[in-house]
């Protein structure tokens, strides 16, 4: 797993690449944390490059939306491919947090 | 001997990552779509995650074995996972309620709930002293 982080304006973009599971979720924890330590409220996490996801990712990115749930805050996920969407779209996770097609839509009006 | 892989993990740190690099392996090998490689390793992970947290909780570090075994079939791919862990039938767990917010929203049961749906037949059995659980999931044409 590969995470790499940049700032846009007021927006933290963070892109994971490789697989987010069990294995590879601590890692992923620790790099949410550490954006959200340093005061992040509008967070886009890019999964154009994730591989696939489980129970143990989705875990760290529903702590990371609990942690966002303020009203000037703001998460979006962008790229997701097609057995990341139906893992989203299985847990419910696609009613419950934003999903968007591309980086550009996810940073459009945040 | 049929195609496929065989690898037994215990509890150790990255038993889980060897066997999703297995899995990985055996996916380009046999040139099992996408799709059905991603659904295998979910699976994969959500199970063997399971077994070592809660089948081999209380025991002694370093004990308990888990094998997978993968093997492609004309039209499926079967995974049966094997391990020595205390009886534990994953599937009669309740599924989760999938429509709670983000603020009540708890991950339980959720791991299990993503092996149904994205496998094609699930099973667990007893047998003797160990739990086998075996997953199917069918070779369709992509879009079919």
């Amino acid at each position: 797993m590969n995470i790499s982080t940049r700032t846009q304006g007021d927006v933290t973009i963070v892109a994971f690449a490789g697989n987010l599971d069990s294995n590879t979720s601590p890692q992923a924890q620790q790099a949410l944390d550490g954006i959200l330590a340093d005061g992040c409220r509008k967070l886009v996490v890019d999964f154009s490059a994730l591989d696939y996801i489980s129970s143990a990712g989705l875990r760290v990115l529903l702590g990371a939306a609990k942690r966002l749930g303020g009203a000037d805050s703001a998460l979006r996920l962008c790229g997701l491919n097609e057995t990341v969407r139906e893992v989203f779209q299985i847990s419910g996770f696609s009613t419950i947090l934003t999903v968007v097609p591309t980086e550009a839509d996810a940073l459009e009006g945040l | 001997m049929r195609p496929g892989f065989r690898v037994t993990i215990g509890t150790e740190p990255g038993g889980v990552a060897r066997v999703a690099a297995a899995c990985a392996e055996f996916a380009e090998v046999h040139a099992l779509p996408e799709g059905v490689r991603r659904s295998l390793q979910v699976a994969l992970d959500e199970l063997l995650k399971n077994t070592i947290a809660y089948g081999f909780a209380g025991r002694q570090a370093g004990s308990g074995e888990v094998t997978v075994e993968v093997e492609r079939r004309a039209d499926r791919v079967s995974v049966t996972l094997t391990d020595d862990g205390k009886p534990f039938d994953p599937f009669v767990t309740i599924a989760p309620d999938t429509t709670l917010s983000v603020e009540v929203r708890r991950i339980g049961g959720l791991g299990i709930h993503l092996v149904r749906q994205m496998m094609d037949e699930v099973g667990y059995e007893r047998r003797g002293d160990r739990n086998v659980v075996v997953l199917t999931k069918y070779l369709r044409e992509e879009g079919a």
